[in-house]
């Protein structure tokens, strides 16, 4: 206790305010644009926190990560093209909320759930760490194999129309996946007799391809931009307190997606791509109306932007008890502690306690600085996008996209890669294909394949060797979960399709 | 543009011919690269024919639509292919300034004839917007774009 007061009094000064307050916008900015993560951002702040006294340097790249991570939310409302891989959730209900008028709701909801995510994460972070820690050695290759399975039922949620084509795009996902060297083998796959192929496919760039791409080439057939010239920002409609209470009314979706991102968030490899997913499809399935998701519900942003947020400390868990980085971002941080003679443990908080406190509480002010600061970025990304004429607009996203997709590997492969798939992407969507379950197949294909092939390789004396993926009772419970959740999914398919759920509406309507 | 065509069957021939693809070229793989994505194959296959056999029996939507211009939409996605091929040949800033001078102009047609002083005015405006973003990735960002036979 006298080491957190002590860190919190190291966290009052002007300086460290300052740090925060930069790091946050920084990382806002480079995480609104597409192709620019968060590990990026943190990659490039890095040699700046050399000079810097280790506190200071801790802060600043917590803040960054923060903003970043954020910042992807900003683009994913406004043009339905996420920053981050984080915030692939945020547009389902994000930018048809924009499209209606509704984008300072969506950005106000945004915020205020990142903003309490934040907050969350670093409680956790503070009073959890040792135990939760325990916890996550416990995730073998056969529960990393039912936890990307448990993502796997999110198919259903993002199918939007047909199943059986929501399962297509998760299986032509998952098998873009593949692309490269194997994670277990080490043998090059599908590259066509292309070395540069070797690398694979990286998810950022299908990514990019497949949602911005698709949504550009829409821009330009219909010659529109990517709001209404005449939308209102709709702060008139909502206020930032309307909004607040209404998330607050209802918490349960709030501290459902706290507690799902908190729980992915120190499973390590898991990463903010699959935490927000997760809960966006549990606010879903948890949902009194789950078909006004994708069409512009407030909650579905909530969902993402919580969990996300919430994994930002959360993933500091496994890192900062066991030098395990939750997400790849967390790995600059690891570097970083290295660098200032901090070795992960239990000595962090006891013997450089003071300044491990300090780091953790530094991330809650981060938190509360998305509010002010991510309010005034809303306005004037959000005036940036409705005032450029679209004809500006089209080709400068374009201009973004392709900067920032080679920019990830120095590769103009990825470039062609990147539009490749986003071409394909539009037409596939024509045909019913749509880009989030191909997306969700790619980002959990690599954690299926390495959880199933190692289960395999460890039973492969056991009599029946796919037992071994259900023999711990941990896998028990997440193959349970598994089972679960694809009957909750597939039941109200079922009944649509039966004509038992109109039955059940009807006789609801009739009664007085 | 309104075209007639079965959904269903076409995301089922989308499927049997990725899935034919990668199938062709797996050669000759050991047993733990292939376990996995043999599944998903075999997965991906049983889908495509359901959705074929549904299509068959029982289709969904039997038209899609292009909304706007589809001449617009082709134009646009063929210039994003050239310029790709463009910054590998010419270098980032040249083939960027020209495109997005071209793009800017085809695509603010839609609002009647540009004017060659109109279209001249946005070229400080492009040379502005790429001359940052290349600043900015080379100078802070320490990304060496390409820079082909100009710059």
């Amino acid at each position: 206790m006298e080491m957190l007061l002590e860190a919190l009094a190291s966290l009052m000064t002007f300086q460290s305010f300052i740090t925060v307050l930069v790091g946050v916008s920084a990382g806002l900015l480079i995480g609104s644009l597409p192709g620019l993560t968060a590990t990026m951002a943190l990659a490039v702040l890095l040699p700046f926190t050399f000079s810097m006294p280790p506190l200071q340097g801790l802060m600043a790249l917590g803040a960054v990560y923060m903003g970043s991570i954020y910042g992807g939310a900003f683009t994913a409302i406004l043009i339905n093209t996420p920053g981050t891989p984080s915030s692939i959730a945020t547009t389902f209900d994000g930018y048809p909320m924009a499209r209606q008028g509704r984008a300072f709701e969506a950005l106000a909801g945004a915020t205020i759930a990142s903003v309490i995510g934040g907050l969350v994460g670093v409680t956790f972070l503070l009073l959890l760490a040792p135990p939760l820690a325990r916890w996550a050695v416990a995730f073998g290759p056969a529960e990393m194999f039912w936890v990307a399975m448990l993502g796997l039922t999110l198919v259903a949620s993002l199918s939007s129309g047909s199943l059986l084509k929501g399962l297509l795009g998760g299986c032509i996902g998952m098998l873009l996946s593949t692309v490269g060297v194997s994670p277990v083998g080490g043998e090059t796959r599908f590259t066509f007799g292309f070395p540069p192929l070797q690398g694979g496919i990286e998810l950022i760039v299908a990514l990019i391809g497949l949602f911005v791409i698709p949504e550009l080439l829409t821009m330009a057939a219909e010659g529109r931009g990517a709001l209404r010239p005449s939308g209102e920002f709709g702060k008139r409609e909502a206020s930032i307190g309307q909004v607040a209470k209404r998330i607050f009314r209802r918490p349960g979706n709030l501290v459902r997606s706290c507690l799902i991102g908190q729980v992915i968030a120190i499973i390590p490899g898991a990463g903010g791509n699959v935490t927000s997913l997760v809960a966006y499809n549990e606010a879903r399935r948890f949902s009194k109306d789950p078909q006004s998701f994708g069409k512009g519900n407030i909650d579905g942003v909530v969902a993402s932007e919580s969990s996300n947020n919430v994994m930002v400390a959360g993933s500091m868990i496994p890192l900062l008890t066991l030098g395990i980085p939750g997400a790849p971002p967390d790995a600059i941080i690891l570097g970083v502690l290295m660098l200032h003679g901090l070795r992960p443990g239990i000595d962090l908080f006891t013997e450089t306690g003071v300044l491990t406190n300090g780091f953790i509480l530094s991330m809650g002010l981060a938190a509360l600085m998305l509010l002010p600061v991510g309010l005034l970025g809303a306005r004037l990304i959000y005036r940036v996008v409705i005032k450029t004429p679209y004809y500006f607009m089209v080709p400068c996203i374009a201009m973004v996209t392709i900067i920032g997709t080679f920019a990830l590997r120095n590769s103009l492969l990825d470039v062609g890669i990147m539009l490749i798939l986003g071409t394909l992407g539009y037409f596939l969507r024509l045909i019913g294909i749509h880009a989030a379950p191909i997306v969700l197949g790619l980002i959990l294909g690599g954690i299926a394949e390495q959880g199933y092939v190692q289960t395999m390789l460890a039973a492969v004396v056991d009599p029946i060797p796919w037992l071994r993926l259900v023999r711990n009772p941990l896998s028990q419970v997440l193959a349970g979960m598994v089972l679960l959740g694809a009957a909750t999914a597939l039941l109200p398919v079922w009944l649509e399709r039966s004509g038992r759920l109109q039955k059940v509406t009807s006789a609801e309507e009739e009664k007085p | 543009m309104i075209l007639r065509l079965n959904t269903d069957i076409a995301a089922g021939f989308v499927g049997l011919a990725f899935a034919a693809l990668l199938w062709l070229a797996r050669g000759d793989m050991g047993r733990l690269s292939i376990i996995f994505p043999r599944a998903i194959l075999l997965i991906l296959t049983v889908i495509a024919v359901a959705l074929i056999i549904k299509g068959l029996v029982r289709p969904g939507d039997r038209q899609v639509e292009i909304t706007g211009s589809p001449r617009r939409l082709f134009v646009v996605a063929a210039g994003f292919f050239v310029w790709w091929v463009a910054i590998g040949q010419l270098g980032f800033v040249v083939s960027s300034v020209v495109a997005l001078l071209l793009l800017v102009w085809y695509l603010a047609r839609v609002e009647g004839p540009v004017s060659p002083w109109r279209l001249l005015r946005w070229v400080p405006i492009v040379l502005l917007l790429v001359g940052v973003f290349y600043l900015t990735f080379t100078q802070l960002l320490n990304v060496r774009l390409p820079s082909g036979l100009l710059i």
